[in-house]
Formats: structure tokens, C-alpha cells, sequence
């Protein structure tokens, strides 16, 4: 009985933790709401709207055809974007890994060139040389996710070892085998880290893409409402943003990344 | 950068923490050829953009001799050194605003676990999501045109890298030296003055690393749109004019910049921080 009972306190601490934790996560939810209600009652509205009016502008935006049409425009270019530098970063990370002579070249010139490329350098190019169109769009943000992709990758690359790989070929000579089946495995928490991270860079950052190189979007749709004063859809618009961000993150990311958990 | 967190069982990728040999080392064999093709591709990636601006207007493609003639013009001209000067002010400013407000969050995680949701799991996503973008109009409509803006969204920007990559150094403190420190007193100020952050250093070293790369890339954005000096400010200048030789050269001097500082000056501080604390 003695031991039910320590047991039992031994749970019921981390369990009160937890609990402190919820109602201090929730105590800072419900602050940050009283502090915007504050705000908005001491400043003029169009300083900082009231709760009220931004979930109007959100429940507005929502239900508007065309706001749908900006954000699958968004989406579609970020997902395409994404791939795109997937596959060319991973593409040069395996030449750099592989093809020794190619190694300084792309980690010596290529990667640090484009690391400490400006984004709003290539948001320009990409506008002066395609003009407006969901290409200049594209081209943007897969120079700036490029980087990230790339140093995830090569590193994920260099991990595996040449030990591994003897082993796995002395095993078989099927070079395809060999990739597949120790590779990959191996690679996958760095392609997921790959692709956590530019798909945050691809929200957070490359939306700048849209101010210049587009006329659809919802960058494009934040420049147009802070042109017209609508600081209430400014609001609604990064909120809806940082909705759509925290979906993708639990509906793609997260169960992509269990995939590689549950084969581990 | 919450991902490296969230996934325990991922390392952090080198270029964040920079753990073990340098990962830009060539792999020993046949880097005599390297070297040659490494310099033979730079030498063809300028002859087919010299090439291409041959054929190409000047306003879509200047060449790569005439922007280099004009950023060393640049480079002697006290208007532009002046907006390099505001730029580099900005992003000190704004990197030691995220890195002070970081640490702090990330303390105040350590110390007090009840407020472990609240800062990780509330406070961090939701910076870690918002648009620079959204920060760059609503900061513009608030504070209006100036440095204060510039150095607000930048350092908001940084503050969710800082915030994670502080709280990773954390949680790789070594748990035995601070309990030791933890047995000889009580004052909590003591211990984090004395024992850990001294430890932190490293940590920190690196954070800052990571913050300069996002915040070069970020600020001009800040800037074009929200500042009234600086780089990105001189930038919108010249793209009013469309002056696209003069984007090129400022563009080239900031690669340049943020290349060299990073390879000979950050590099090798944290290689030696590493050495003197054996982390190498």
C-alpha cells in the first residue's frame, strides 16, 4: 500500500506542474487579449483596432471568394517553392558529398554567397528580370530558402558515415539498395529539418516576394490593406497567417515527422 | 527554429552550433583538383555574366566589371558610408535587444517550469509564425518612419531564433557543475552571474552568429519600407530611379561584408571560444 501511495505523490507533482503550466500558458493568452483590449480603447482605432473589428475583417476575409483565391495562390507558390529548393539543395548537397572535386565550390563559393544574400536582393531581381508573375514569385523564394535547404541536407549527408556505407555495400553492390535502404533512413530527420525550416523561412520571410513580384497573394493583399489605412485587415491578415502556419506545421510537418519516429 | 526543439531526436544542423571539425573542410582526397575546379567555376559563373550583360540592357543585367567599379566608388562616398554606418547600428541594436530579451525568456523558462508552455509553447510559435511583413506595415503604422521601427522588427524577428537556440544552451549546460554551484548557495543572481553564464558564453556566441546572418537578410526589407536611412533606405532610392547598377553594387558590398566578418572575424572567435572551453 505504502508504495501506491508514493507512487501516487510521485504523480501528482508533475501532474500539478502541469497544471501551473496550462494556467500559466492560458494566463498569458487571456493577458495579451486584455492588453489589446487596453491598447485599442487608449489608441485611435486606426493605431490598433479592437478585438472585435479585426475577428469582424477575419470572419469578413474568411468568407470572401477572392481572399481564398490570395492565400491558394500563397500556399501553392510555397509549396512549389519548397519542393523546388528541396530538390536542387539536396541535388547540390549530394554532388558536394560525393563528387569531391565539386566540394569547394559549392560549400566555399555557392553556400556562402547565397547564406549572406540579402532577401530583399533577390525579391528585386526576381521582379526586374521576370516582371510580375507567379514565376518571379517562385524564383524568389527558392533563392532564399536555398541556403537552408542546403546546409540541412549536406549536413545530414556528411553524418553518414563511410563505415556505414562499406558496411551497406559489403552487404550489397546494388548501389540503389544502398541508398534506399541505409541512406535515406539516415537522411530523413535532416530532409524533415530541411523542411521544417524552410517551410518557417518560407512564411516568415518570402512573403516579401509578393510586395514586388506579384499582384495575388497574401503578401500582396498586407501591402494593398496598409496602403488603404486598413490597419484592421493588416491585423486579420497576419492572424489568419499565423493560423495557417501553426495548420501546415500540425497537419504536414508533425506526421511527416512521426513517419521517421515510428520507423526508428 | 522551434523545429530542433520540438524533434528531440535531431541534432541541431552544424551550422547553428557549429559542433565538431569544421564542416567546410574538403574530404581529403583530390583537393588539389578541387581547388582548380572551385576557382575554373568562379571564373566561368563571371565570364557568362560578363557575357549576359554584354547582350542585356543595363537596367536588367549590369556587368560585373562596371559593378565593381561602382561599389568601389560607393565604397568612398561619405552618403553611402554613412547609410552602411545606419544599417550596422540597426542591427547591433536590434541583435542585442533579442538577445537580452531572448536570454531573459529562456531563464525565466529554466528557473520557473510553470511557465514552460506558456513561453515555449504560447509566446514562441506564435513569433516564430508571424510574418516579418506583417511586423514591417504594422510597425510602420505605429512608430512610423524611422530607426526605432527598423531596430523593432528586427529584433522581433530574431527574438524567436535567439529565444530557442539560448534555450538549447540551456538545457546542454552540464547539469553536474550546476548543481555544485547550486549546493554552495542559494541566490539565484549569484548562480546565474557566476556559474552560468560564464557556461553560456559559447552558446551565446553562437546565437549571435545565427541572429547576424537573419538579421542582414531581413533588415533591408525593414529598412525599404520602414526606415529613412540605412542600406535597405538607399536600396529604395536607387530602385525609384531604376538604377539597377547601383542595387547590384550595394548588394555586392553586403555579401562581401557579411561573408568576410563571418569567415575572419566570427569563425574564428568561436573556434577559439570552443577550444577554451574544450567543446571542440
Amino acid at each position: 500500500m505504502r508504495s501506491l501511495d508514493a507512487d501516487a505523490s510521485a504523480s501528482l507533482a508533475p501532474r500539478r506542474l502541469r497544471l501551473a503550466q496550462h494556467i500559466y500558458a492560458e494566463g498569458l493568452v487571456l493577458v495579451a487579449l486584455v492588453g489589446w483590449w487596453a491598447m485599442a480603447r487608449t489608441l485611435p482605432p486606426y493605431l490598433f483596432p479592437d478585438i472585435a473589428e479585426v475577428f469582424r475583417a477575419m470572419v469578413q476575409l474568411v468568407g470572401d471568394p477572392a481572399f481564398a483565391i490570395h492565400t491558394a495562390a500563397s500556399m501553392s507558390r510555397i509549396v512549389v517553392s519548397i519542393g523546388v529548393a528541396m530538390l536542387i539543395g539536396g541535388a547540390l548537397a549530394v554532388l558536394g558529398r560525393y563528387v569531391p572535386a565539386l566540394h569547394d565550390f559549392i560549400h566555399q563559393r555557392l553556400k556562402p554567397v547565397l547564406n549572406s544574400f540579402p532577401s530583399l536582393g533577390w525579391a528585386l531581381f526576381g521582379s526586374i528580370w521576370f516582371g510580375v508573375s507567379s514565376f518571379a514569385v517562385i524564383f524568389i523564394q527558392v533563392a532564399i530558402l536555398l541556403p537552408f535547404t542546403l546546409i540541412n541536407i549536406s549536413e545530414g549527408l556528411r553524418e553518414i558515415g563511410a563505415e556505414e556505407q562499406e558496411m551497406a555495400r559489403s552487404f550489397t553492390r546494388a548501389r540503389r539498395r544502398v541508398f534506399a535502404l541505409v541512406v535515406l533512413p539516415m537522411l530523413y530527420p535532416y530532409l524533415i529539418a530541411a523542411l521544417r525550416i524552410s517551410y518557417g523561412v518560407a512564411w516568415k520571410i518570402s512573403l516579401v516576394s509578393e510586395l514586388f513580384g506579384a499582384r495575388t497573394g497574401l503578401g500582396y493583399l498586407l501591402m494593398d490593406a496598409q496602403t488603404k489605412g486598413r490597419i484592421d485587415i493588416v491585423f486579420a491578415i497576419c492572424l489568419l497567417i499565423v493560423v495557417f502556419y501553426v495548420a501546415g506545421d500540425k497537419l504536414i510537418i508533425e506526421p511527416l515527422s512521426r513517419l521517421y519516429r515510428a520507423r526508428g | 527554429m522551434r523545429s530542433f526543439n520540438r524533434v528531440t531526436a535531431l541534432p541541431p544542423p552544424a551550422d547553428l552550433m557549429a559542433i565538431g571539425p569544421n564542416p567546410d573542410a574538403a574530404p581529403g582526397r583530390s583537393v588539389r583538383s578541387g581547388i582548380w575546379l572551385t576557382h575554373i567555376l568562379s571564373l566561368l559563373f563571371l565570364l557568362i555574366w560578363g557575357a549576359a550583360a554584354s547582350v542585356l540592357p543595363d537596367y536588367l543585367l549590369p556587368g560585373p566589371i562596371s559593378v565593381l567599379r561602382l561599389a568601389a566608388s560607393l565604397l568612398t562616398s561619405p552618403l553611402f558610408l554613412w547609410d552602411a554606418f545606419c544599417s550596422v547600428w540597426h542591427i547591433a541594436a536590434s541583435i542585442a535587444l533579442a538577445l537580452v530579451v531572448g536570454m531573459a525568456l529562456a531563464l525565466t523558462v529554466h528557473f520557473v517550469p510553470a511557465t514552460r508552455i506558456a513561453i515555449n509553447g504560447r509566446l514562441n510559435p506564435f513569433l516564430s509564425s508571424f510574418s516579418t511583413i506583417g511586423w514591417i506595415f504594422l510597425s510602420v503604422i505605429w512608430f512610423g518612419l524611422n530607426d526605432f521601427s527598423v531596430i523593432f522588427v528586427v529584433a522581433v524577428t530574431l527574438l524567436p531564433f535567439a529565444l530557442s537556440n539560448l534555450r538549447t544552451g540551456l538545457e546542454q549546460l552540464d547539469k553536474e557543475t550546476v548543481e555544485m554551484a547550486r549546493s554552495f548557495g542559494h541566490r539565484k543572481t549569484r548562480l546565474v552571474g557566476l556559474v552560468i553564464m560564464p557556461l553560456m558564453v559559447p552558446y551565446i556566441f553562437a546565437t549571435l552568429r545565427i541572429c547576424l546572418g537573419v538579421a542582414w537578410k531581413v533588415m533591408l526589407t525593414a529598412e525599404l519600407f520602414g526606415g529613412t536611412s540605412g542600406l535597405g533606405h538607399l536600396i529604395s532610392r536607387a530602385r525609384a530611379e531604376f538604377d539597377t547598377p547601383a542595387i547590384f553594387s550595394v548588394i555586392l558590398i553586403i555579401v562581401v561584408f557579411v561573408y568576410a566578418s563571418d569567415k575572419f572575424v566570427l569563425e574564428p572567435m568561436q573556434m577559439r571560444l570552443r577550444r577554451n572551453y574544450a567543446l571542440a
